[in-house]
């Protein structure tokens, strides 16, 4: 049993390079090295831009020794990191699910000559790893890089930079490390589809499985439960606690995290629901109904997809959310008087949140032309027979391009929702307790503040979005011929 | 006047077809020069072995590929030449398919599965079509299973959904393509009585593509294909009479 073995690994060491990392070409790969890019160079990018904003309000008259408004920017950086490489985490597990999906004819052919489940998902999950660490470097460089420019940018604007910021700050490390490794952990994730394929299905003629069977699944969703109460638990407790002292925002983060994970995780869950809700929107028409039903095939994959925009939107909200109330309270503060000194860094800082911020939904966006990429890759018979009883080519755009609309739509509603639920609660968590004109007593309640410019602009990036997004599986889907539905397989 | 394809007695007809595929010396002519209709009302079996062109043959005449030279009629409206679109709604509206294995959209149930030609076609189906589906529906024993997706239906009753989509717009043909390759005995004699009784008793014109004796048995005509020509043309062949006259053709090849 050894002897084949060494000699098969003196083959795989004799081969050439270029074709040892020949499966980078594959579909999905490239989209993996861009999401860990982007979330590395996010994070990159988040960590000067922090240093930057630190700088910049020592060194401001008005707020300068405000440790608390210090802090705040400390807190909202290292949430800022950890949603960019969540959200870059998942959409890289469902890329990897889909890139397991596309090879399963190939698995199971390895597993039919001898070669085990768990060496199968070894390979996939160490090509997650060289994913993220090409990704990784290529973020770092381009973080870098667009610091620079920012820096000179500002310096133009502002006449100056601040002392103590330089663009060498260790904590880039963190992001580009942590993202090589989360997109490790994705691709292992990911790669449990691995597992489920059978030898036999090498043998042609394997009938597609139509639904993803939820059976050994419950342990999970119990899981997200409870994650969920535990979250809700905690964000309840940081708000209370927001009351007395401003670090009731830390256990209000850690509240969002879990209960959104918890959201993420037990997706499957909840967002059919929603999706199907948002397909009666579209009526009765065939090609509506057709997108309707495909959006809700695999409703685990879809929901994934769909939970990687809602995050984009929710964070976006989010942050609008609590922007514009911090600001309602501190209008209340100086009674309504407006101190544009004070807003402008303020609004500064919120437009920059904002930005930086709408990459987790470009992120987002990757994952979802992956989504419909690969439904359109898994559906050629289907769309092969669709054509060939009679649905045109325009019909065929119009029924991906609704699949895709069926998606952002519900997300974006559910992210809009989330959004300004938890822009709220940080809000209030952070600022319960900021003492307030006249008498200085704390502030009790942050009034919720929906500020309607993003609102309006993340529907409008996200409808975008979901434009772009379907380009490129529409080509594909309006290559498929009908004769393909003859196709022997 | 040039004579039409209903003049003829014919649902669909082909002339002086010819497909290659690839060229110069890697080229494959898959069809050379064939000649054929397909009658009104019959249950017509075209068979041949394994690249003899029975399936590019086929597609042709069911408006699914592109012959390189020759004409092709579908009724009296000639298909060669016409764009994509018009060729779409063409088969919507006056082809029927029936395939041997992924014939239903897996997200519609049974009647949506049958309904779908008039629904692409953004219509309701008339009351005349209705009674139809409705008698299409009892005769081939669906009715308790139109509210059905495809995964919990069996492959013969998946086949009879298949058909009954096929039968539901009263095509002008209906082509069907082995279909009985993937089932059992029972239920591929099942679907090929029904074939028949829908062309001997409802003047539906079928072509079916085989290339199992059995099936094309069932037939009234069947028609041999052999190196991209039509090489025999015999009507009421029993299975053996079909078996001796493959064997005899793989036997002289």
């Amino acid at each position: 049993m050894s002897a084949p073995a060494a000699s098969l690994s003196r083959i795989e060491l004799s081969r050439p390079r270029a074709a040892r990392l020949g499966w980078l070409r594959e579909r999905g790969m490239g989209a993996s090295v861009l999401v860990s890019a982007l979330a590395a160079a996010f994070g990159v990018i988040l960590v000067e831009v922090t240093a930057y904003i630190g700088g910049m309000l020592q060194s401001d008259p008005f707020i300068g020794d405000s440790e608390m408004l210090a802090l705040v920017v400390m807190i909202l950086s290292v949430l800022l990191v950890a949603v960019a490489m969540y959200v870059a985490a998942i959409v890289t597990a469902n890329t990897f699910s889909t890139i397991i999906a596309g090879r399963t004819r190939r698995i199971a052919l390895m597993r039919l000559i001898g070669a085990s489940a768990r060496s199968q998902r070894a390979e996939v999950t160490s090509q997650g790893l060289v994913v993220g660490m090409i990704g990784a470097a290529i973020g770092l460089f381009a973080g870098v890089g667009f610091s620079a420019v920012g820096m000179l940018v500002g310096e133009a604007l502002l006449g100056r930079t601040p002392e103590t910021f330089t663009l060498v700050q260790p904590g880039v490390l963190f992001p580009v490390v942590g993202v090589a490794l989360t997109t490790w952990l994705a691709a292992w994730i990911g790669s449990r589809r691995v597992l489920a394929v059978t030898p036999l299905q090498a043998l042609g003629g394997s009938v597609e499985r139509t639904h993803d069977d939820e059976a050994g699944r419950r342990g999970k969703h119990i899981g997200a439960l409870v994650l969920i109460v535990v979250g809700v638990a905690l964000l309840v407790a940081g708000v209370m606690l927001g009351l007395i002292s401003p670090l009731g925002v830390v256990v209000a983060f850690f509240g969002g995290l879990f209960s959104f994970t918890g959201l993420a995780t037990a997706s499957p869950l909840f967002m059919p629901p929603v999706l199907r809700l948002v397909g009666r929107l579209f009526g009765r028409g065939a090609t509506a109904r057709l997108a309707a039903e495909n959006a809700l095939r695999y409703p685990e994959r879809s929901s994934r997809m769909a939970i990687g925009v809602v995050m984009g939107v929710a964070l976006v909200t989010m942050f609008a959310v609590a922007m514009e109330s911090a600001k309602a309270l501190m209008m209340r503060q100086s009674e309504g008087e407006f101190v544009d000194d004070f807003f402008a860094p303020m609004d500064a800082f919120a437009s920059i949140m904002m930005v930086l911020v709408a990459v987790s939904a470009v992120i987002a966006a990757v994952g979802l032309v992956n989504l419909l990429t690969i439904g359109v890759v898994q559906r050629r018979r289907e769309l092969g027979l669709l054509r060939a009883i009679g649905l045109t080519s325009a019909q065929v755009r119009r029924m991906v391009l609704l699949e895709a609309v069926h998606i952002t739509v519900a997300a974006t509603l559910t992210g809009l929702v989330l959004g300004i639920a938890y822009g709220w609660i940080a809000a209030q968590s952070l600022l319960g307790s900021v003492p307030v004109l006249p008498d200085f007593e704390p502030a009790g309640l942050v009034y919720p503040a929906v500020p309607w410019v993003p609102v309006v602009a993340i529907v409008a990036a996200t409808a975008l979005l979901t434009v772009v997004a379907a380009v490129t599986p529409t080509r594909l889907a309006t290559r498929v011929a009908p004769v393909e539905a003859l196709a022997a397989d | 006047m040039e004579i039409t394809t209903s003049d003829l007695g014919l649902a669909a007809r082909v002339q002086h077809l010819t497909k290659t595929y690839g060229a110069g010396a890697a080229g494959v002519r898959a069809l050379d020069d064939v000649s054929v209709g397909i009658r009104r009302g019959q249950f017509t079996a075209i068979m041949g072995p394994s690249g003899s062109g029975k399936s590019t043959l086929m597609h042709i005449m069911a408006g699914l590929d592109a012959p390189t030279e020759g004409r092709a009629w579908i009724g009296d409206t000639e298909i060669t030449g016409l764009g994509d679109l018009e060729m779409t709604i063409l088969r919507r509206r006056r082809v029927g398919f029936i395939f041997q294995a992924f014939n239903l959209v897996p997200t519609l149930d049974a009647i949506g599965n049958i309904l779908l030609p008039f629904e692409l076609d953004g219509r309701q189906p008339t009351a005349i079509e209705r009674a139809r589906i409705d008698s299409l529906v009892e005769r081939l024993g669906l009715a308790s299973r139109l509210t059905h997706r495809p995964h919990e239906l069996s492959g013969g009753q998946q086949q009879r959904v298949a058909i009954a989509r096929a039968l539901a717009t009263a095509p002008d043909l209906v082509f069907a393509d082995e279909p009985t390759g993937n089932l059992d005995s029972r239920s591929g004699r099942e679907v090929l009585e029904l074939l028949a009784t829908a062309s001997r008793e409802h003047g539906q014109s079928i072509a079916m593509v085989t290339h199992d004796a059995i099936a094309a048995s069932h037939a009234d005509r069947v028609l041999f294909l052999g190196d991209g020509r039509i090489t025999a043309d015999h009507p009421n062949q029993s299975a053996e009479q079909i078996a001796a006259h493959m064997l005899a053709a793989e036997v002289a090849a």
